[in-house]
């Protein structure tokens, strides 16, 4: 068998060259950056902070100082504050791919991606903020420490309006849609996401029972419900970008186009 | 799906192959779905979360069933069970509407469509009253977790209806056009709008009644 011999580099190289001249590289990495924000969500919020799932409110002082001054919480809000960018490339492919849809007001997508951004902040960063304070200063006095423990999850939980507005966008982009980029079921998913966000809101005035900030209803159900559209959403982006014809890709770049 | 060949059921809203244009082709009882699939796919995915939130409810007012019951005197019944006249009305004047729809009479089926979202922001205006009442009568009247409930309830369920006013009048819109007998969208309005109406009438029982 001739072919036996033929030397494998040559396939290696030719793989390694259409992999770099893949029209839509750019936008598998930002796609493939979702899964690695949010494993990186996970050992910043569950495994180092123990942010998620949150502590009762009801929380004795001196474990909310133990808690607040813990050295793994400062290890996941340095990790916070280093990656917490990677989110702006999933912005961009949302807003890539967002433009493909049809009948659709380019405000929806400008609203999307602006409400995002505005939404880290309160989301996460705010409370990053307050637990590495907490550890910075372990010789606070407790009544501090349960001050900026209690803002952090307030900031925390009870980030809402943007998350609600960024979801509404959403389901109206999808329904206006004619060329159904994403399933209509999936702008009705974003509904239910909506109404479980909405939920949290008692969070400012409960410290026990199910609207408290570590409740059933304002934590649990919203949670398990915002990670179910997270992965159909990611699925149907997969997919988007996969089905995207190679001349609609508007290379190079027109001039106005965003 | 050729219009030539399928006839509405005016009075189930089924379609059934017609019998003349197909030939000998059996007469099979029909199992069309009314409106969008995804639409089915949301309410009943919306009544698996409220149902979560009822359960919550029962649970927490086993707890303090006093409470509960305090908080559930305080509540203005006769306010509620108007507002459960009106949304049934609604619905029941909704569903007129879709029949008036089938049998392509779209001027009295604009009508009654009109009158069941007036009738559906009748129920809004009152529940905003009703809001005021409460909260005019002073914070501690309206304090602990029976009112949490009482609030998140009613303000998702006014939520749902103020979406279904959006729904309905969209789906009006679509009437105005509709000429081919594809009442997908007018379905999908009223599926959504009778399970509003289950929703407020399950949130009735439990809070203004139970």
């Amino acid at each position: 068998m001739s072919s036996a011999a033929v030397p494998t580099s040559p396939g290696i190289e030719l793989s390694k060259s259409r992999m770099l001249s893949n029209p839509k590289l750019d936008q598998w990495i930002c796609f493939w950056s979702i899964p690695v924000f949010y494993v990186l969500f996970g050992i910043i919020f569950v495994i180092f902070g123990r942010i998620m799932p949150p502590p009762t409110p009801a929380m004795a002082t001196a474990d909310v100082v133990a808690f607040m001054t813990s050295p793994y919480l400062s290890i996941a809000v340095v990790l916070l504050a280093l990656s917490l960018g990677i989110y702006a490339l999933n912005s961009g492919l949302m807003l890539t791919q967002m433009k493909r849809m049809e009948g659709v007001s380019p405000v929806l997508r400008y609203g999307y991606i602006a409400v995002l951004g505005v939404g880290g902040l309160p989301g996460c960063l705010f409370p990053g903020y307050m637990f590495a304070l907490g550890a910075f200063r372990p010789e606070y006095d407790a009544h501090i420490q349960v001050m900026l423990y209690e803002l952090g999850f307030l900031c925390f939980v009870g980030s809402l309006g943007c998350f609600i507005i960024q979801y509404t966008l959403f389901a109206i982009a999808v329904f206006l849609d004619k060329r159904q980029l994403f399933p209509k079921w999936l702008a009705y998913f974003s509904i239910w996401t909506l109404v479980t966000e909405l939920v949290a809101a008692p969070v400012f005035i409960t410290q026990t029972g199910p609207f408290a900030w570590d409740g059933l209803l304002a934590f649990y159900q919203g949670t398990v419900i915002w990670v179910a559209w997270q992965t159909c959403l990611t699925f149907y982006l997969y997919k988007a970008i996969k089905e995207q014809p190679i001349e609609e890709l508007g290379l190079p770049m027109q001039p106005n186009e965003l | 799906m050729s219009h030539s060949s399928i006839t509405y059921d005016t009075d189930t809203g089924f379609t059934e192959p017609n019998p003349t244009a197909s030939g000998s082709a059996p007469v099979r009882p029909n199992t069309r779905l009314p409106g969008q699939a995804a639409m089915w796919f949301f309410v009943l995915g919306d009544l698996w979360i409220f149902t979560c939130y009822f359960a919550c409810y029962a649970f927490d007012r086993a707890r303090e069933p006093m409470a509960f019951l305090q908080g559930q005197h305080t509540l203005n019944q006769d306010m509620g069970a108007f507002n459960t006249i009106l949304l049934l009305s609604s619905s029941l004047l909704v569903a007129w509407c879709l029949k008036a729809a089938r049998k392509q009479e779209y001027t009295q089926a604009r009508q009654l469509l009109m009158m069941g979202g007036a009738s559906g922001v009748c129920f809004l205006l009152i529940k905003a009253v009703e809001w005021y009442i409460k909260i005019d009568a002073g914070l501690p009247e309206i304090s602990g977790q029976f009112f949490i409930y009482y609030f998140m309830f009613t303000g998702l369920h006014f939520l749902h209806v103020s979406l279904g006013l959006a729904i309905l009048t969209l789906a009006y819109l679509e009437l105005k056009k509709a000429t081919s007998g594809n009442l997908a969208f007018v379905e999908s309005g009223a599926v959504y709008w009778h399970m509003v109406d289950l929703l407020w009438i399950i949130i009735f029982a439990l809070l203004y009644l139970m």
